[in-house]
């Protein structure tokens, strides 16, 4: 019994040092790739292109459909209690403060953490990895560091898109029910929101682009022998994204409202 | 002082899943030569040549290039020797999100990063041309044959224009006319006076190759040297081992390479 949990704490500890290895290497390496010259350019566009432009469709339907949904209920509440005002509060806390990155997140760990990590544990088991080292050419530097500012970048950007979308959309809806004039809304609107809710939004998604990306080239990476290693690989990085994601969500919220 | 040979493996032990790949086993490649591994399939032949290579990186023991531990070198170094060596994978691990040229170009993007891409394009061209693929530059990977990928994955290591070659089985699984080509390509290699170190089940390869021979069982090297010195062990592992790999051939008490020649005319 105790030799097995020896065992298992020593497992732990080992796996852990890994992961903090592989990230300290990710930020050295990050680091590097500005100054270098570099053919991963090409990676990190098409990491852009594939995380933020060809999401940009779903961002856009659930950024509606969020504000569409707020409006309404906080239209139909909020006038019974004479508070029809914390509307424009309740906008911003729920879309900008909170769902906007959270949500953004979710939809890119779903597209984009799945995909890296299958993409990169595939890569592994056929020895494309290898094969890069052979020829000299750094996985962290070319694969993993075009990745995670692709990812972290495409994050940024989707989260003020939804960010618009969500106020934009609970705009039109608000014209359905309960017609409000265009300057008033988003009068309303600037006068309610704080630039610490702006930090804090772009603190959580800059964060949240780092760690679903780390996550998943690390799980991809973590495949070794077989390719029944690769769904595994997958569903840790959604996974783990996901729980990462939510304290690290917790903890700015704490750290900037309280 | 006789020169360190150029790649040198001490005492190197991989554990792999709970068993040992390679089990203290010690070799050498000198510059210029031709070194073949073989040995029963699973005994740790990739392996070893993986770690000669410094793409897998030993348990225990010491892995030296030129005398300088080569998983100690500096990045510098490091990039030179990965400019002046070229790896051939058993299964080609070609790139497969990537078209034939970029799977060629790539190599010299990195190492001729002052090339122009007409120049870069003019090579690749002339490299596909000589492997018979002229046609096949915007094709997919997973659009080629077997021999293709193959091939394609040897232009690839050549396209540095290497002193020292990896080889993995370089001609196993393809057909009668790419592993010709191949053999083709080895044997200029060699009169080059490239430094090879390849694993190979092929007899008449090995024959037409082989200046030394190490011989693998269990992770173990069992025999290694000259290749006439190791082709007349008295050891009965290493016999045995050198019967099942080169078939019937080696059982018989007659030169190998005679045989083999015999074989190939």
């Amino acid at each position: 019994m105790v030799a097995a949990l020896g065992r298992w704490a020593n497992r732990k500890a080992r796996d852990l040092s890994y992961a903090l290895g592989f990230f300290f290497q990710v930020i050295s390496e990050t680091v590097l790739f500005m100054r270098r010259k570099q053919v991963a350019f090409r990676v990190l566009v098409l990491q852009i292109l594939f995380t933020g432009v060809e999401a940009m469709g779903i961002v856009s339907l659930v950024a509606l459909s969020i504000g569409a949904v707020i409006i309404v209920e906080g239209g139909t509440i909020l006038p019974r209690f004479g508070q029809t005002s914390l509307l424009y509060s309740i906008l911003i806390v729920v879309i900008t403060r909170e769902l906007g990155p959270i949500l953004t997140a979710f939809i890119i760990i779903a597209r984009s953490g799945t995909a890296i990590a299958t993409e990169l544990g595939n890569m592994v088991v056929s020895h494309e990895i290898e094969a890069y080292m052979s020829v000299g050419i750094n996985p962290i530097s070319y694969l993993v560091v075009p990745r995670v500012l692709g990812v972290t970048i495409s994050m940024m950007a989707l989260t003020v898109y939804f960010n618009f979308f969500g106020l934009v959309g609970s705009f039109l809806v608000s014209q359905l029910v309960n017609p409000v004039p265009f300057g008033e809304y988003f009068r309303e609107l600037l006068a309610t929101i704080t630039p610490t809710d702006i930090l804090s939004t772009l603190l959580k998604s800059f964060l949240f682009g780092v760690i679903t990306s780390v996550v998943a080239t690390f799980q991809g990476f973590k495949v070794s022998l077989s390719v029944t290693e690769i769904p595994r690989a997958a569903i840790k990085a959604v996974g783990q994204g996901f729980v990462l994601c939510f304290i690290a969500n917790a903890l700015i919220t704490v750290i900037s409202y309280v | 002082m006789s020169e360190p040979p150029l790649i040198e493996l001490r005492e190197v032990t991989v554990t792999s899943g709970g068993y040992d790949a390679l089990a203290e086993a010690s070799a050498s490649f000198p510059e210029g030569r031709s070194t073949v591994i073989m040995g029963p399939s699973g005994c740790g032949k990739s392996t070893l040549l993986k770690v000669a290579a410094g793409l897998v990186p030993p348990d225990r023991g010491r892995v030296l290039y030129s005398g300088e531990d080569l998983f100690g070198l500096s990045a510098r170094r490091m990039h030179a020797l990965r400019a002046a060596s070229g790896f051939v994978f058993q299964d080609g691990a070609l790139w497969e999100n990537k078209s034939v040229f970029e799977n060629l170009a790539l190599p010299l993007q990195i190492h001729a990063s002052s090339l122009a891409r007409t120049d870069v394009e003019k090579k690749v061209a002339r490299m596909l041309e000589r492997g018979g693929l002229a046609d096949s530059a915007n094709l997919r990977p997973a659009q080629l044959s077997a021999g293709e990928r193959k091939i394609v994955s040897f232009l690839r290591a050549l396209m540095n224009e290497p002193s020292l070659v990896y080889l993995d089985e370089p001609t196993v699984s393809i057909d009668h006319v790419a592993a010709e080509k191949i053999g083709l390509m080895i044997r200029e290699l060699k009169a080059r006076g490239c430094s090879i170190v390849a694993v190979t089940h092929d007899s008449r390869l090995a024959s037409t190759l082989a200046d030394r021979m190490v011989v693998l069982s269990a992770g173990r090297v069992l025999a290694e040297g000259e290749f006439d010195a190791v082709k007349s062990n008295g050891d009965p592992r290493v016999r045995g081992i050198l019967s099942q790999v080169l078939g019937e051939i080696a059982s018989f008490d007659t030169d190998l390479l005679e045989l083999l020649d015999t074989h190939e005319n």
